[in-house]
């Protein structure tokens, strides 16, 4: 039940954000801003693109559903307190910029 | 030195394509200098996000007298046998090859604001247009009456990485079944708020898994209150039942004395004798090159501006982390790292034009209390009224589900593997 719950709402949040944007995220994100950002990101995510235990990857998603997970945080649909306490504070404005900075990088092997 | 030296003016001189051929002098101040004290969480991120993100354009000098690092953090998971000692040690090699930054293998014994320079305990000054300072803590040794130097052999603190945290670990393991561990916790403010219960679980979790289940902790406290009290306190009782004893200083009424010959120590309340092993963590400040340059004007800890990470003593140095006051945020290696960014996008700012952005800051400290249960704490800091302030925090609660504690126990080892590559990859 919780997972399909999840999933609706997942779902819900990418019509959200392409609707508002009608546009995906990459195309207006201030990559500079989203490099300066991402080193808040870099202390458990790997730049390099890797999973690391429990820390998923944070490079490799689609502009659109980088948004739409940021939201989901930032809604608290999404379970985990340090992802929602560091979405909480994020401008749509600084999540874009999250999007094109990752959007720009190709995971390592 | 001379290789680098070598280097700053052969770019020079690229740069400047042999025109200023006659003037060494004005070639050296091409390229502006960043020195860097401590490689720790501090002071490693820092070098490593200011020669990263400058391509070059500031000489990077972390100064680090330890070839290899053992991390503070996790190392009561080496404790507690989840970790080896190998897993906590780490080199700078990946520093110099990856990102140009020169490290130089010695210990700075000295600033000189006036002539910007650090002296090193191998005698060469290295001139600095602008320093940060992370050298970490260091231990109050008169804190504990009866404590000492010398007794930190028979009592360790565990508090810095390397060999004290191996004799930790021996004193533990030779703890036998009914023995008793007493710990003396420290007052604040301390590097890792969670750390001494924490390590106090990690006793538990030893002794348990070696069948002493007769084994005794009792933790002497002069704090009211501690880091995640309650959610600690419940998972004691769940995984340990009565083998962790906390007690406050209105039970035991003060740390009178300690004996590091006999193992003995005493409260106002009652004596402790023949202990097993006593794990003495002392009153803490920041590390003695910080306090000898006048970082900590009223002694204890340096204070800074809380939008740069810039001491308030002087403009051309940055103190970050354990060393530091940072308001609301804890002395801990996730604050510091976070902490290095700012002071990092600042300099870059002011040595290389670089765009800046406001200061925000963030932390999470996560303690395994028992394999599988692990309970965190954490906020978003900005610079606000003066001070780093705790804008939004939470708290693990007693009673959460085992799904979602061993969830954070991953979400530990995936932060550790991803903090650990920022500071040194």
């Amino acid at each position: 039940m919780a997972a399909a719950a999840e999933t609706t709402g997942w779902m819900a949040f990418v019509a959200v954000s392409l609707a508002v944007s009608g546009q995906p995220a990459s195309a207006a994100g201030d990559r500079a801003l989203g490099e300066y950002l991402s080193s808040e990101c870099a202390t458990c995510h790997q730049t390099s693109g890797r999973q690391a235990g429990g820390v998923p990857a944070i490079i490799g998603h689609p502009a659109e559903q980088f948004v739409a997970l940021m939201e989901s945080y930032k809604q608290r649909y999404r379970e985990n307190e340090v992802m929602r306490t560091i979405a909480a504070r994020l401008s749509e404005e600084e999540i874009a910029a999250l999007a094109a900075y990752y959007g720009s990088l190709t995971p390592k092997p | 030195m001379d290789t680098t030296r070598r280097g700053l003016l052969l770019s020079g001189l690229a740069l400047t394509g042999g025109v200023a051929l006659g003037a060494p002098a004005l070639l050296g101040q091409t390229k502006p200098r960043v020195v860097v004290i401590g490689g720790g969480a501090g002071g490693a991120t820092a070098a490593r996000y200011i020669a990263k993100d400058s391509n070059g354009a500031i000489a990077v000098t972390l100064v680090e007298e330890n070839e290899v690092y053992q991390t503070c953090f996790h190392s009561n998971l080496y404790v507690g046998g989840f970790k080896s000692f190998d897993d906590i040690s780490h080199r700078y090699d990946a520093l110099a090859k990856n990102h140009g930054v020169t490290l130089a293998r010695a210990r700075a014994t000295a600033i000189d604001r006036e002539k910007k320079e650090v002296v090193l305990s191998t005698g060469a000054r290295l001139p600095y247009d602008r320093l940060v300072v992370s050298p970490g803590i260091d231990l109050k040794y008169d804190s504990v009456p009866g404590w000492s130097k010398e007794a930190e052999e028979a009592m360790p603190h565990g508090w810095k990485p390397g060999r004290q945290t191996r004799l930790i670990r021996e004193k533990l393991d030779a703890v036998p079944d009914g023995g008793l561990i007493v710990m003396i916790a420290p007052p604040n403010p301390y590097r890792c708020p969670p750390g001494p219960y924490e390590r106090a679980s990690m006793f538990a979790h030893a002794l348990k898994k070696a069948g002493k289940t007769a084994a005794r902790i009792v933790i002497l406290d002069p704090k009211e209150s501690f880091s995640k009290q309650g959610t600690f306190q419940a998972a004691w009782e769940q995984h340990y039942g009565t083998m962790i004893e906390w007690l406050g200083p209105k039970i035991h009424d003060g740390i009178k004395s300690v004996d590091p010959k006999t193992g003995t120590v005493v409260t106002g309340f009652e004596t402790y004798r023949n202990a097993a092993f006593v794990n003495v963590i002392p009153a803490q400040m920041a590390g003695e090159i910080a306090r000898s340059a006048g970082l900590a004007p009223a002694g204890g800890y340096c204070a800074i501006e809380a939008a740069s990470m810039r001491s308030t003593v002087d403009p051309n140095i940055y103190v970050l982390g354990d060393a530091c006051i940072a308001g609301d945020m804890p002395k801990s290696a996730f604050s510091a790292n976070s902490q290095a960014k700012v002071a990092a996008m600042t300099i870059r700012g002011e040595l290389a034009g670089a765009r800046t952005f406001p200061a925000r800051y963030t932390n999470t400290c996560w303690s395994l209390v028992e394999t599988d249960d692990t309970i965190k704490v954490g906020g978003r800091y900005e610079a606000k009224d003066g001070k780093i302030t705790a804008i939004d925090t939470f708290v693990s609660k007693p009673g959460e589900t085992a799904e979602l504690r061993k969830e954070n126990q991953a979400e530990n080892v995936g932060w550790y593997a991803g903090i650990t590559a920022d500071m040194f990859g």
